[in-house]
């Protein structure tokens, strides 16, 4: 994992020690809450429905046993106990006083970590692929260029008042798991003829009110030119991008009201400005920074052997929750966040340590944040995995359903949410209930479904096989469904298929939606975006409507 | 930084279009790019407007007139900008602002020294940077330790046959000592860069005695490096620059083309040895100059050893050495040596320049500079 250097070190400081200030001046009124306002978000911190809410970014998706651990103790002391992990890696603290927030910005700092640029028109925390320096499928590991592109957006001069937030999402493999073109930018790591690391770039992809593919800019991208091409496309953005309306801002109306062609003109003309320039990073700097991502080692032989487990259900889980990892002999396990009729995304002090604990024990003591909300230990070796699963099932994390129906995403909606039509958690709880009772979920396998208590979409139900968008309608919660969404290499947003429903009819709906899919497909790998491109939409319409 | 109560008056820019003799302008952030980089080259002052501190395209605009127009002149920040966007307003290039409310936050805002993590046009300050020159610091400071009694040969192996050093390339003046080094380094790799500053100043001697050492060395790979025209035009369009300001000649003939190629480079061997004395007097083998390691081979010789290696290899001398230059650079600049213990005595003699500028000074790493 990466660690600071004294430069990285000095900027959080500085950063702590002025919104000190500002809070201070706050709580004695010097500052009214109209000035504070901007200041507070660009630390993180946000007015919810009942309290400042704190959001603290995971760089990439990436913790240290050690960061976890703190990440729990900020849970334990100054909030309730629990976390919310998002669908954009990072975690929300619900529920901490404002008088409190620099103390836990230094405890953040003390382990480094920060909440600079989590809200704000400003580049926000890259999404990474959570099996980044494990997938058996990856070209390079992204890590270091994650770690370069945090550094480069972190105070940006030129970024920080942008017509809309901005988001960039990076893979290292041909399979995209960071849902890279539903991304303001989206960057996938390849090498040209002569073995050297550059990018293949897509911009202008976003999901929200107006949700969009982002389209391609670039083949190729030297790693060197990478922070001149991204300052490029920012340049135009922030130069082009509409102002007069908050729901026109993002980069992809820009894309698409200029045409890709144009748009990717304007880069290229800007970038012929730029490139070789000083926005070239020093070959040393990239060495420096994969120098702490070191390949992870093959498990020694006496640790190959294994154990059996001790609790029930292991096979289950390791067909579900274990994926295949690069290295012979390791494996990567997710830790559903999402037990049955739990709240997604959730973890409470106490788990967040066992999961600290386990990370040491049995996987090298490094963590990953998924956009589904769960946790990945990237390194375990295989012969370890009976353990981890038995400890796990102690803690109450060995749900084992990484993929499927029941491992539900969805975002706080309105049970915290000043934005939100609909509530979230509560639907995605009765869902969950309903498709494990009679086994639906586990008949269906790999299905993603996704809520999202109002159009920002944090939910991401865009991208689901089976999406919910909470709506208003005449003050009362309803949903909206929408099918065949995909985030991944083949990235599709869902269509609507009829009328809203209200929220008590949504479990049913999904689950005949789920029925209806278990009898139309052709076999158990026919996957549900298939059956339905396949089928069309009438027969799910027809199921879901025609009671 | 400079902070004032009051923006400057400024015409429009419909109205500086029609105004050739304009020499300032003020607009909103929200300009067209294109249009005021089109008239940039003749203002002195330019004034952006931020309509409030949420629009940032201000931030931009400024950005794109230093970096791609090249603007020089002053530019004013002016409108709803807040004492917190002090530091970014001055490193997109921003000199001078004039915020709605000028509160005493402003003042400390403007002077507080900061910490970067990314270059920008006006600032190649970064993080990156900054690592990248203690790294190669220590390098340096390892090979010299490493090479200390090492042969000139062995240096120049280490640095060009094992390329252990990067990309890499000689400089050379083509005067009076250049052959030894010239010499040693045919023998390892003839192809090696060897790049000359062509400044259009040179003595037909001096040109003559490069085709003659390039044949004699089989040298397949010299580069000259020239002043661009534009350049030439808007600094010396007299061509009496150098009995003006000396400095600023040297400047846009030899520094700028050099650190231009230097972009491309991680290493550069010079002939530079410590008996010319002043400035040259400690000089190492190995040192760091604005970030490229400068590899002096020839550091620790003597005259006799130069003149001793010249004649065992039978090197060519320059036609000028017998009329008593022994150190040779522009004809106008350079004057037979004073005395054979400071050859570089007849080089912008009557002046207090001793140095032309292309070898700098190790610069001091920093941690921290104050932006104002
Ligand atoms: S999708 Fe809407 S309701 Fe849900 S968290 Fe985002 S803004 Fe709030
Ligand atoms: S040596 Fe003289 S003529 Fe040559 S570049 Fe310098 S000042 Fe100009």
């Amino acid at each position: 994992m990466y660690k600071y250097d004294a430069i990285d070190r000095a900027l959080v400081d500085e950063r702590v020690e002025e919104f000190r200030d500002q809070v201070s001046r706050r709580l004695s009124g010097e500052l009214s809450e109209d000035q504070f306002k901007p200041l507070r978000l660009m630390n993180g911190v946000y007015l919810q429905l009942h309290a400042y809410m704190l959001r603290v970014a995971i760089p990439y998706g990436v913790l240290s046993a050690k960061q976890l651990r703190a990440l729990a103790d900020i849970a334990r002391r100054y909030d309730r106990g629990y976390g919310h992990f998002t669908t954009r890696q990072n975690i929300q603290f619900n529920w901490p006083s404002l008088i409190d927030i620099p103390e836990i910005l230094e405890r953040l700092a003390d382990v480094e970590m920060h909440a600079i640029q989590t809200s704000g028109n400003c580049i926000r925390n890259t999404t990474m692929d959570p099996f980044a320096g494990a997938a058996a499928d990856e070209v390079e590991d992204p890590r270091p260029w994650c770690e370069l592109i945090r550094q480069w957006s972190t105070l940006h001069p030129e970024f920080t008042y942008l017509p809309r937030k901005f988001k960039i999402a990076v893979t290292g493999a041909p399979s995209d798991r960071a849902a890279i073109r539903a991304h303001d930018i989206g960057l996938r790591v390849v090498r040209n003829d002569e073995g050297e690391t550059g990018f293949e770039v897509f911009a202008g992809g976003g999901l929200g009110r107006t949700p969009r593919i982002g389209v391609k800019l670039t083949d190729f991208v030297d790693g060197r030119d990478l922070l001149a091409y991204l300052t490029s496309i920012l340049r135009v953005y922030n130069l082009a991008g509409r102002r007069d309306n908050l729901y026109k801002a993002r980069i992809k109306i820009l894309v698409e009201s200029m045409g890709a062609d144009a748009f990717r003109d304007e880069v290229e003309a800007t970038f012929a400005q730029l490139r070789g320039g000083v926005h070239l990073t020093p070959r040393e700097e990239i060495d420096r920074i994969r120098s702490f991502f070191p390949p992870p080692l093959a498990p020694a032989n006496d640790v190959a052997e294994g154990s059996a487990p001790s609790r029930p259900g292991f096979n289950r889980w390791l067909l579900r929750n274990v994926a295949a990892h690069k290295v012979n002999g390791l494996a990567s396990a997710i830790i559903s966040l999402k037990p049955i009729g739990g709240s997604p995304g959730d973890a409470t002090a106490d788990q967040m340590d066992a999961v600290a604990a386990l990370a040491e024990k049995y996987a090298g003591g490094e963590i990953r944040v998924t956009k589904e909300q769960n946790l990945v230990l990237p390194h375990v070796p295989r012969g370890y995995l009976p353990k981890l699963y038995d400890a796990l099932f102690d803690i109450g994390l060995a749900t084992p359903n990484a993929g499927e129906a029941t491992d539900i995403v969805s975002c706080p909606g309105l049970d915290y949410c000043n934005l939100a039509n609909a509530r979230s958690i509560p639907v995605a709880q009765a869902i969950s209930h309903r498709l494990s009772a009679d086994g639906l979920s586990d008949q269906a396998g790999d299905l993603t479904i996704k809520i999202s208590g109002c159009i920002n979409a944090c939910g991401h139900h865009h991208i689901a096989d089976i999406g919910l968008l909470g709506v208003d309608k005449r003050g009362e919660e309803h949903y909206q469904l929408t099918l065949g969404g995909s985030g991944t290499e083949d990235a599709a947003i869902g269509q609507i298929v009829g009328p809203g429903l209200s929220g008590e009819n949504v479990p049913e709906a999904v689950a005949r939606v789920v029925a209806a899919y278990l009898e139309l497909r052709i076999s158990a790998s026919e996957k549900f975006s298939q059956t339905l491109r396949r089928t069309g939409s009438e027969p799910f319409k027809e199921a879901v409507y025609a009671h | 930084m400079r902070i004032s109560a009051i923006a400057h008056e400024a015409p429009t820019i419909d109205e500086v279009e029609t105004d050739p003799d304009a020499d300032a302008v003020a607009v909103d952030g929200g300009e067209d790019p294109a249009r005021l980089e089109a008239l940039a080259g003749r203002m002195n002052r330019i004034v952006i407007r931020f309509p409030t501190f949420k629009d940032g395209r201000g931030f931009s605009l400024a950005a794109r007139l230093r970096e791609h127009a090249g603007y020089e002149g002053e530019l004013q920040a002016a409108g709803d900008i807040l004492p917190d966007q002090a530091r970014h307003l001055i490193r997109v290039g921003f000199d001078a602002a004039a915020p709605d409310e000028l509160t005493p936050a402003w003042e400390r805002a403007a002077t507080r020294p900061v910490r970067v993590y990314q270059p920008t046009g006006v600032d190649a300050r970064s993080a990156a940077a900054e690592r990248a020159q203690a790294g190669r610091a220590r390098k340096v400071a390892s090979l010299n330790v490493l090479f200390k009694d090492a042969s000139p040969e062995e240096v120049l192996r280490h640095a060009l046959a094992d390329k252990s050093l990067g990309r890499i390339a000689a400089l050379s003046s083509f005067g009076v000592e250049s052959a030894v080094l010239l010499h040693l380094i045919a023998e390892i790799d003839a192809n090696a860069p060897v790049l000359f500053l062509e400044t259009g100043r040179h003595f037909p001697q001096t040109l003559q005695y490069k085709d003659a050492l390039i044949e004699r060395l089989a040298l397949t790979n010299v580069i000259d490096l020239a002043p661009t025209p534009a350049e030439l035009a808007r600094h010396d369009a007299g061509g009496d620059l150098w009995r003006r300001d000396p400095d600023k000649c040297c400047d846009i003939r030899k520094v700028r083309p050099l650190s231009e190629q230097l972009r491309g480079l991680d290493a550069l061997i010079t002939g530079r040895k410590r008996v010319h004395g002043a400035e040259r007097a400690q000089l190492e083998r190995f040192e760091l100059v604005d970030g490229v390691i400068r590899v002096n081979p020839l550091a620790e010789w003597s005259y006799e050893e130069i003149e001793e290696h010249a004649r065992l290899h039978e090197l060519p001398q320059h036609p000028l050495r017998e009329m008593g230059y022994l150190s040779v650079g522009c004809w106008t600049c350079t004057e037979p040596a004073k005395t054979r213990d400071d050859p570089r005595s007849g080089r912008w003699s009557g002046s207090e320049k001793t140095e032309c500028g292309i070898h700098g000074k190790p610069p001091e790493p920093e941690l921290e500079t104050s932006l104002s």
